[in-house]
């Protein structure tokens, strides 16, 4: 079983509870979740899935590094205004984000993540 | 006469295949595409053979994947799901800093949150905490190590009193 099954339900957690992450593979097949949460609360809600699946920790398979969203605040968000030909992941890679990323903090102005159009404002979390 | 028995045959053959047999493939694979794109599920092909998907592609991670043979399956009319969808491999993690400079900084980190107990020393972009630390900090003391940018762990941390 890979990390990203085993915990496959925390990421469901992100997804629910509004958490942004990206993926990277560690040391020894690690799995990396680099992340941030809108709040406390979805925090604590991803960290008590973890200890359900590892109470202690120790499976040296994940580091769940989350930030919680007054932290990013503090590291600012950038704001990128779309161009022709644009689409969220050709944004995503100027700035070496996921287009999810974008997509999650942009929800808001946006409808669907194949349709942005010229002059829109998206929100970029850096 | 002839010709035109065969029509209002083949007509009447039509006529009952559409009855009993419900949507055509290519209305199939439409409907499933439109209910990937609703749940915002992206990167994956559609085939529908028979009334039986076929889901290909390459997607973000594996609750992409999942939500994607769930929504395929939630299509009625679908009979079946096959998937050879696959989750895009990983980019390596690289650790924020040095070795020595992660080391003082978990080290000052764990300082601030009380966890004095911990040892923490990084080798290589891995980290290895030893030590103990007061049960109710155990958790706060490991997610003070997960969240100083490393890229691998060997927990040896252990709960105390």
């Amino acid at each position: 079983m890979s990390a990203q099954e085993k915990y496959q339900s925390l990421l469901e957690v992100a997804n629910q509870n509004g958490t942004t992450y990206e993926l990277s593979e560690g040391d020894n097949g690690t799995l990396v979740i680099t992340g941030t949460a809108p709040s406390e609360e979805a925090k604590q809600a991803l960290w008590d899935e973890y200890n359900r699946i590892d109470p202690d920790f120790k499976g040296g398979d994940l580091i769940l590094n989350i930030s919680t969203g007054a932290t990013a605040a503090g590291g600012g968000m950038h704001t990128y205004t779309v161009e022709s030909g644009d689409s969220l992941s050709k944004i995503g890679s100027k700035y070496g984000i996921q287009w999810k990323a974008i997509w999650d903090h942009n929800r808001d102005i946006l409808k669907d993540p194949d349709k942005i159009y010229p002059g829109q404002e998206l929100k970029i979390p850096m | 006469m002839k010709i035109k028995f065969l029509t209002v045959l083949s007509l009447a053959i039509a006529l009952f295949i559409s009855a009993c047999g419900g949507k055509s493939d290519a209305d199939l694979t439409k409907a499933v595409q439109d209910k990937l794109t609703a749940d915002n599920v992206s990167g994956v092909t559609v085939a529908v053979k028979d009334g039986v998907a076929t889901l290909s592609g390459q997607v973000a991670d594996i609750t992409v994947k999942t939500k994607a043979e769930a929504s395929a399956k939630a299509v009625e009319g679908i009979k079946s799901v096959t998937s050879t969808v696959t989750t895009r491999p990983l980019p390596v993690a690289t650790p924020v800093a040095a070795d020595p400079a992660m080391t003082g900084k978990i080290t000052t980190d764990l300082g601030k949150a009380g966890c004095t107990g911990a040892t923490a020393t990084v080798v290589g972009g891995k980290v290895t905490v030893t030590g103990e630390v007061p049960n109710a900090k155990y958790a706060e003391c490991v997610q003070v190590v997960m969240q100083s940018g490393i890229a691998g762990i060997d927990n040896q941390l252990k709960r105390g009193k």
